[in-house]
């Protein structure tokens, strides 16, 4: 029997673990898109400064366990003076990880500029920094919206780890109700449907903003006749 | 041969300096690891000068450019802009890599259009001419869109102005990058094969823009492979293989009597490919 009934007692809990995990999430993400964007851009402006660094980081995130950084932030914290709160563990913790994930993204996307673009750039005297923001990343932004928002949905399905570092995301407080309730079906079925429901919003965001992306039209400009001056 | 007496373009500034190169390249040499591609080169454009630059593939005239531009840094001897020096500067003696700033000082007066014209996909073809009047110059974007529509006229594409590079057709994409560089005002303009991308249709309205050019007294050294125009337009024709320009001097001198056997040959060949 499902029982409606036991999830509407329990709603505060659910409640105040959807909050936990959108805002952890959120800011986790937040830095994941923003670190990783810098450690591309440190990569692709200067590798012989940059590439190796980034390259090792890429390859830790990959080579880790979201879990074992989040105890390694978490417990292992504590150890080298860093006392962290478990929430901001975890937005650390799913932070740094993704940030390696989308600087590998990005450079994905820079990489299919071609470079003749930049050359155009460098001889109109473009500086590289104006070339970096205004030619690289719009459009590597533009390439990277279907793998990006893939790996923003891993994040927040990973993101269900910080429950075990004692966040009371949604994982942790459904798993709390069960072992007050002894239900088990209900808690994990509702808060399946609300992380179903998260992501089914970042990707219809995605696809969004691909559309919005991909689809300008020419668009209206002054002729000669409404400008200030032409020249002959 | 192309006056630079017609009413438009050619500066005091320009007269003034006829006769002295605005680029002047001495002993050039590059090479790729073991691959000497540019050994002992010397070029020279005078104001107003047109020469264009044939060869067989391979031969290094992308990369001579590329030299002249600093876009790829030549190992040995010196290029000078309007009389200084690209790409390097003396420090203690010795020749060091100029920084960025210093190179895009040097260059500013240099245009440089490609064979596969490098626009920004993301940005309408006034957006591309625009761009670097607002980055580089400062203009506002009123004044640089105002400017930016004056080249796109100059090309003939006003009315093309919104569109986005990917529903433009080849030979319009090639005269916006025309127009993007023209936008800078640059004294020299540097071509590297502008019609070897083009379906033949439209290469025509691409040389017409170019022959413009020249005979508003623009300086231009032009890789190209349509010697017809070369003929027409060039007031002296560079010849290079392997790297060394082996020979250089009028088109007419050049075409009707060439004097290597290489440059024979390659005309030969050239003839058998388009007279059938
Ligand atoms: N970046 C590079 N690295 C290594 N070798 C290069 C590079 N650029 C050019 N080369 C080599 O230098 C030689 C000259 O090349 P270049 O592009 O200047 O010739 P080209 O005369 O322009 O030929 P084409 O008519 O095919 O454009 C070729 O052998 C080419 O393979
Ligand atoms: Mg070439």
């Amino acid at each position: 029997m499902f029982d409606l009934a036991l999830l509407w007692e329990t709603r505060e809990l659910i409640l105040q673990g959807l909050w936990n995990t959108v805002w952890i999430c959120f800011l986790g993400c937040l830095v994941a898109l923003s670190l990783g964007l810098v450690l591309a851009a440190l990569r692709l402006s200067s590798p012989r400064l940059f590439g190796y660094p980034v390259a090792c980081y890429v390859e830790l995130c990959r080579g880790t366990p979201l879990l074992v950084l989040l105890f390694l932030l978490y417990y292992g914290g504590p150890g080298i003076g860093l006392r962290l709160d478990a929430e901001i563990a975890g937005v650390t913790g799913i932070g740094l990880y993704g940030a390696g994930y989308f600087a590998e993204i990005y450079r994905g996307g820079f990489k299919s500029i071609p470079k003749g673009q930049l050359e155009a750039a460098r001889m109109l005297g473009i500086s590289p920094w104006h070339a970096l923001i205004r030619i690289q990343i719009p459009q590597m932004l533009r390439l990277i919206v279907p793998p990006g928002t893939n790996q923003l949905i891993i994040l927040v399905k990973e993101s269900a780890l910080i429950s075990i570092i004692s966040v009371d995301d949604l994982t942790k407080n459904a798993t709390t109700i069960v072992n007050q309730t002894f239900n088990v079906i209900e808690p994990y079925l509702a808060v399946a449907l609300l992380y179903w429901m998260i992501i089914e919003l970042i990707a219809r965001g995605g696809y969004a903003l691909e559309k919005r992306l991909a689809n300008r039209q020419p668009r209206h400009v002054a002729q000669p006749g409404d400008t200030a001056h032409a020249h002959g | 041969m192309p006056t630079a007496d017609t009413t438009t373009t050619p500066t005091a500034a320009t007269r003034r300096t006829r006769g002295e190169a605005i680029v002047e390249a001495r002993g050039i040499g590059k090479s790729f690891g073991e691959l000497e591609v540019l050994s002992d080169i010397d070029f020279r454009l005078a104001p107003s000068e047109v020469v264009c630059v044939i060869g067989p593939s391979g031969s290094g005239k992308s990369t001579l450019l590329r030299c002249l531009a600093f876009l790829e840094p030549y190992d040995h001897g010196s290029v000078h802009i309007d009389g200084q020096l690209l790409g390097y500067e003396e420090r203690g003696g010795m020749r060091v890599r100029a920084r960025e700033s210093r190179i895009d000082a040097v260059r500013a007066p240099v245009g440089m259009v490609f064979q596969h014209f490098h626009l920004w996909p993301h940005r309408t073809a006034l957006e591309n001419v625009s761009e670097a009047l607002r980055l580089v110059n400062g203009l506002s974007r009123r004044d640089a869109e105002a400017e930016g529509m004056a080249m796109l006229e100059r090309v003939g594409l006003a009315e093309r102005a919104g569109h986005f590079p990917e529903s433009l057709s080849g030979g319009q994409k090639q005269r916006v990058a025309i127009a993007r560089a023209l936008a800078m005002q640059p004294r020299v303009m540097f071509f590297d094969e502008p019609t070897s991308a083009l379906d033949p249709e439209l290469v025509g309205e691409v040389l017409d823009v170019m022959k413009q050019l020249a005979h508003d007294g623009m300086t231009m050294a032009i890789v190209t492979h349509e010697m017809g125009f070369a003929a027409k337009v060039a007031d002296r024709v560079v010849f290079m293989d392997q790297g060394r320009i082996v020979e250089s001097g009028p088109p007419e001198t050049l075409f009707r009597t060439p004097r290597s056997e290489r440059l024979q040959q390659f005309l030969n060949t050239w003839r058998e490919r388009h007279i059938d």
